[in-house]
């Protein structure tokens, strides 16, 4: 708002003193395309230089072992594709990444048709379920090793109640350890969930609800065919920034199992890591494209599916 | 608009394509020829100095720095980088960020890995190095015959690591002299209702220590020469064997039951508590059991025993707190100033430096201060016959541990773990131009 007055007032200034200027004229010359330099610096060396770096040191040689770079062609790309850890990162981020979208939406859905009256306690409940989004994900990664070891407290507490020993160790299973850790990807991340789908049900008319009631609409009814349709922006933000944003994943998985037992979780990204930590640089950037890659080929259709539900609004 | 706009992408495009010219960032300055050597008492007043120590040897070099500020005048910062320690430093190395000197493993793949011959000082002709017991002057630090790290403390060892009151409770009174009787006593204890070996399979990284020692004679007969060679692979005989070997103890119920969930931590508290009997391990364990107990608990129980297919030997793992390395900074003055605390470190300082730090000594001139535990001891007095492991002599260090570590967890078979081994050898062999790959 405050950006289009900045842009408006000089141009109606200068409209009323000459009055010959054209809103056209007027505005290429009180614009140069040289006011554009100190952001333009900005963008390209903090966004465009990365991004192509990236790109190119991909098909490079780069690695700690000597000064030289020299162009390798697509030889890394044959190499990565050759091994199978490449394709088993690929395939483990994938499950992670969906397991992720579903529990945190399932949770912070939840969460938001709970607390969705606007009670003294409820706003307490709010603000208890997002202190973990802002919370450190390595610290929770951490703080989760410690409860989930088999002499943690989760076994603890489970041997109490049950008054057996239990000692299963549930960052140990090659298995269900990836399922345990997108579980903890998705605690940390549901307050967020929860708040968006809260503003979502928020904006529905009471026009409408009323309306449903009256014609006697069970609580049920009502949210699968009016509420549930009517928070579907809040959905479609809600899986693609949980879908892809776990494919990025690194810290919580580093934390809690450093990509094991046996590489069942070990994402693209500690995969990265453990490369780029072996000094293999320009193989570790060719791992990142693939990455990029794959995101983008993941984001177009899941945000245009999504999208497509909500043309019926 | 529209132009203004195709002109702004324009510029930046083009500025962004120059900017990302290739060129290395981490490209530093060239090393000299061998050096001169300043005297240890020489005036630096106004030279400040930065190490680089990791989160456990960053008080290593304390009372050193204390005594060399002193004579010299210097300003000697110690700057910690955090875990991982190694890839932290070549990170910021291969963007340009170098300290003058840093604690670093002095091994041949880790040398290559800092690309010595670019970025660190010779330390050829070292004044100290006349002073070094013979038979461990040589046996790490150098790379492709130039002396690139100094040595000052005794490197690690890898061995067993027994419980004496476990193998007394059991009647054991020799100790095994070569791997089948280190097995046959493994078997007996085993029957006797014992845990006699003890592996942590969830930190991963203590597993390749059983596969490395079984490989000391062949280490001995110049098995690393040829894999650095591309002549011998993981996957030949000897060391699939080796893997075999492991895969099938671990198959007898020789190990413990929580192979698969134990922790480091948990290996020290076993062996300790007599839980289970021995432990092939490095030096770092007996720091941790020095953390569970006092030394003349650990005097009493605990002892240590290298082991090899033939006999007695070892097989010696320098590790990052045992040697420091000067980087090739540019800066002469400073440079020479690296030299000279080095010089100080291993010379006047040294003394000092053994009896602050409770270890051994690598110098004959130097006493040992007799309040070192007899374990330690144990380990020093093996390295002189002991041999290289794969990180001493290998040119690059492949992730054995992990995929050892997977082979227990059940997701690769022994045969699969030397293959993954062996790949990412090769990959880190070409990455560093060695001939065969």
């Amino acid at each position: 708002m405050s950006t289009n007055r900045a842009l408006a007032s000089p141009k109606i200034l200068r409209g009323a003193l000459s009055p010959r200027g054209s809103s056209r004229s007027s505005a290429r010359s009180d614009h140069p395309a040289l006011f554009l330099i100190p952001a333009l610096v900005v963008l390209v060396v903090f966004f465009f230089v990365p991004t192509i770096f990236n790109f190119v040191y991909a098909f490079t040689d780069w690695s700690s072992f000597k000064s030289d770079i020299g162009f390798v062609g697509f030889e890394n790309f044959a190499d990565l594709f050759q091994s199978g850890t490449l394709l088993n990162a690929l395939k483990v981020t994938l499950v992670y990444a969906v397991l992720v979208a579903v529990f945190q939406n399932v949770f912070g859905l939840l969460l938001a048709l709970l607390l969705e009256r606007d009670t003294r306690i409820n706003r307490f409940a709010r603000v208890m379920f997002f202190i973990p989004v802002v919370m450190s994900a390595l610290a929770v990664g951490y703080i989760f090793q410690a409860l989930l070891k088999p002499d943690g407290a989760l076994n603890g507490i489970l041997s109490t109640l049950t008054g057996t020993t239990v000692s299963t160790a549930w960052l140990g299973d090659t298995t269900w350890t990836i399922v345990v850790v997108a579980l903890v990807h998705s605690w940390k991340w549901m307050g967020l969930s929860m708040l968006i789908y809260l503003a979502g049900l928020k904006t529905i008319s009471d026009d409408v609800l009323e309306a449903a009631r009256l014609d006697g609409a069970s609580w049920l009814t009502t949210f699968r065919s009016i509420r549930f349709p009517l928070i579907a922006p809040a959905l479609t933000f809600n899986v693609a920034t949980a879908l892809l944003g776990s494919m990025n994943g690194f810290d919580i998985v580093q934390a809690t199992t450093e990509g094991g037992p046996g590489g069942t979780t070990e994402l693209l990204n500690i995969f990265i890591f453990r490369t780029f930590g072996q000094g293999l640089f320009a193989q570790a950037t060719t791992m990142s494209l693939v990455l990029f890659v794959m995101v983008a080929v993941l984001a177009f259709p899941v945000i245009r599916i999504l999208r497509k539900r909500e043309d019926v609004l | 608009m529209k132009k203004n706009l195709l002109s702004a992408a324009v510029i930046a495009a083009t500025s962004a394509l120059l900017l990302a010219g290739c060129s290395d960032p981490g490209a530093g300055g060239t090393s000299a020829d061998p050096a001169s050597w300043p005297d240890q008492d020489t005036d630096l007043s106004g030279t400040s100095l930065t190490i680089w120590a990791a989160q456990n040897s960053n008080t290593v070099p304390d009372s050193v720095i204390a005594g060399f500020e002193d004579l010299t005048g210097a300003e000697v910062t110690v700057e910690t980088i955090p875990d991982p320690y190694e890839q932290g430093i070549q990170t910021k190395v291969a963007t340009g960020d170098m300290p003058d000197l840093a604690f670093w493993q002095p091994t041949a793949s880790q040398l290559t890995a800092l690309n010595a011959g670019t970025n660190l000082q010779s330390l050829d002709d070292a004044p100290w190095l006349e002073n070094v017991d013979p038979a461990l002057r040589d046996i790490t630090g150098l790379l492709d015959d130039t002396r690139y790290a100094a040595l000052v403390s005794t490197p690690a060892v890898q061995g067993v690591y027994y419980n004496k009151d476990v193998f007394t409770a059991n009647g054991v009174t020799e100790l095994p002299t070569d791997w089948e009787s280190f097995i046959e006593l493994g078997r007996q204890l085993d029957s006797a209702g014992v845990t006699p070996f003890y592996e942590m399979g969830a930190d991963r990284w203590g597993t390749q220590w059983w596969v490395q020692v079984q490989l000391a004679d062949a280490a001995a007969d110049g098995l690393w020469d040829r894999v650095n060679a591309g002549d011998e692979k993981f996957t030949d005989p000897t060391i699939q064997g080796a893997i075999d070997t492991y895969a099938s103890l671990i198959d007898e119920g020789l190990f413990n039951d929580d192979i698969k969930t134990a922790t480091f931590e948990d290996q020290g508290a076993a062996l300790l508590a007599g839980d289970a009997a021995m432990v092939v391990q490095v030096n770092s364990f007996f720091g941790q059991l020095q953390s569970l107990s006092d030394t003349e608990t650990l005097n009493d129980t605990i002892g240590f025993f290298p082991i090899a297919p033939s006999g007695n030997i070892g097989s010696f793992i320098p590790d990052q707190s045992n040697a420091l390395v000067a980087f090739a900074t540019g800066d002469a003055e400073k440079e020479a100033a690296s030299r000279q605390l080095l010089s100080y470190w291993l010379g006047d300082g040294y003394a000092d430096f053994v009896e602050t730090q409770d270890t051994i000594s690598l110098q004959p001139s130097v006493p040992t201060p007799d309040t070192v535990p007899t374990a330690l001891v144990s380990v020093s007095e093996s390295i002189g016959t002991s041999v290289g492991s794969m990180q001493a002599l290998a040119i690059a260090n492949p992730d054995l541990y992990i995929f050892l570590a997977d082979m227990i967890q059940g997701t690769k078979t022994p045969a699969e773990v030397a293959q993954a081994t062996q790949d990412q050898f090769a990959q880190l062999a070409k990455a560093q131009g060695a001939d065969g790959f």
